[in-house]
């Protein structure tokens, strides 16, 4: 198994009507074996910006630090939190510095820009950036999750509808894959509020 | 005289192995590939079927007889193929093995083992005992030694001793044992079958104590999962006693609460 699928991991976003969810699985593992059933893979840059990191589990924590300090770096100079697609530029930049010796982590950033207008991205492990309009994928259940989003993805979905969407998307792909699974977990945000859920999926 | 009828290889009892002058034909065996690197080959087909011993299988003798377990997911490598694998083979009404490597290995040498018992019976007038198939198997399972199969069984039955319970693999091992568990979720389950295993189980006792270890392996180890099934095999013969989700056992054993997240 390669380095990717050390620790198993699964990672979805998806465009709404004024609104994104980005749902991830809670499962960190080491190879087969699995350690913990609660781990967090997404996380909040501020209120209407998420980043979530699939792959290598320590690569993504401190990942995710050097970006929490960049980012408040960014609020002292600029005095307003970083737009979705600058974000993007960031980490895509951050990976690239390492170039040859990469952190192993894959990016799904999604994040309400200007107007409230939703955002998604993913990107490779060495910052290629991949923008998309309807939903992004990342980690061990990716093929599955791809399959799963293009038959159940319809545009211009409300909160409500486009939780229940991406939170099936999410179960039946990770139910195909043995390095994710064991629940899920899911943002969902509008202009107004964030509204997060734990699923309760196959704990096998 | 020795009776060897039951020992000769299945194929060869049709041509009675004489042939018309008078000379013993050779023994039917598999056709070898035609490949310049053999030993690269074989190295391949070993590499390729290994992933597959992810499973979690159990048998253990109780006072009342044996109880085998197994979970029901096929893996290869990090993709579920299947999570409804029957992997608990009925050899004959008295006697079950499980699967464990290949599965086309376990389900085809099972399946000869079967034969095999069979013909014994009507050779002999008399059931074949736990000892002698699990000596079949694994006198055949040892001659295919290094070849690239993968088989990890036990050959769990009922015969005139008593329960018996034997474990077989592909590299020629044959062991007797009460207390056995094979696969990549072996670890887990022998943790919860060793701490809660007493002779003087019931039956009820026993089967629980089994689908609860398959349950614990499932639930840790990433390459098995399904179903749960639970079979024993007492004087009477072989009996299925459950086959639980896994999925749901989970809720079963850890009722959800619902509750707020801040």
């Amino acid at each position: 198994m390669s380095i990717f699928e050390y620790n198993g991991s699964a990672l979805v976003a998806m465009v709404g009507k004024n609104c994104f969810a980005i749902a991830s699985d809670r499962r960190l593992g080491v190879q087969l074996q699995t350690i913990a059933t609660d781990f967090q893979r997404i996380s909040k840059i501020h209120d209407k910006l998420f980043i979530g990191l699939s792959g290598l589990a320590t690569d993504s924590q401190t990942l995710y630090q050097r970006l929490v300090f960049r980012h408040k770096l960014y609020q002292l100079r600029e005095e307003c939190d970083m737009k979705p697609e600058t974000f993007a530029s960031l980490v895509s930049s951050m990976q690239y510095e390492k170039r040859f010796g990469p952190y192993f982590c894959q990016p799904v950033i999604a994040g309400l820009g200007d107007d409230d207008k939703p955002f998604i991205c993913t990107m490779d492990a060495i910052g290629a950036k991949e923008l998309a309009k309807d939903f992004v994928v990342a980690g061990t259940a990716s093929e599955s999750l791809y399959g799963a989003c293009e038959s159940m993805f319809k545009p211009d979905m409300e909160a409500e509808e486009l939780f229940e969407t991406i939170s099936q998307a999410l179960l039946s792909s990770v139910d195909r894959d043995c390095l994710s699974g064991w629940g899920g977990h899911v943002y969902v945000v509008t202009p107004t509020e964030v509204k997060e859920r734990i699923l309760k999926g196959r704990m096998d | 005289m020795l009776d060897t009828t039951a020992l000769e290889s299945f194929p060869s009892l049709i041509s009675h192995g004489i042939n018309v002058a008078g000379e013993i034909s050779a023994p039917p065996s598999f056709q070898l590939p035609n490949s310049n690197d053999f030993d690269g080959f074989v190295k391949e087909t070993i590499q390729m079927v290994k992933p597959a011993k992810g499973t979690t299988t159990l048998a253990f003798i109780f006072k009342e007889g044996v109880m085998v377990a197994a979970d029901s997911r096929a893996s290869m490598g990090g993709y579920i193929s299947s999570q409804s694998v029957k992997k608990i083979i009925e050899i004959n009404p008295y006697m079950l093995g499980t699967m464990a490597g290949g599965a086309a290995d376990c389900q085809f040498w099972h399946r000869n083992l079967g034969i095999k018992c069979r013909l014994h019976e009507l050779a002999n007038k008399r059931r074949i005992s736990v000892t002698g198939a699990s000596k079949l198997l694994a006198n055949i399972l040892y001659s295919y030694r290094g070849m690239g199969s993968s088989v990890g069984t036990m050959i769990a039955g009922w015969d005139e001793t008593g329960p018996g319970l034997y474990y077989v693999d592909s590299e020629g091992g044959r062991l007797k044992g009460n207390r056995f568990s094979v696969g990549s979720g072996s670890p887990y389950a022998y943790g919860v079958l060793d701490s809660g295993y007493k002779y003087d189980m019931s039956v009820e006792e026993a089967s629980e104590l089994a689908r609860r270890a398959i349950y614990h392996a499932t639930f840790r180890d990433g390459a098995s999962g399904g179903v749960a099934s639970v079979y024993y095999v007492g004087p009477t013969g072989r009996k299925k006693l459950s086959g639980d989700d896994v999925g749901e056992l989970h809720y079963h054993y850890n009722p959800v609460t619902p509750s707020t997240v801040e």
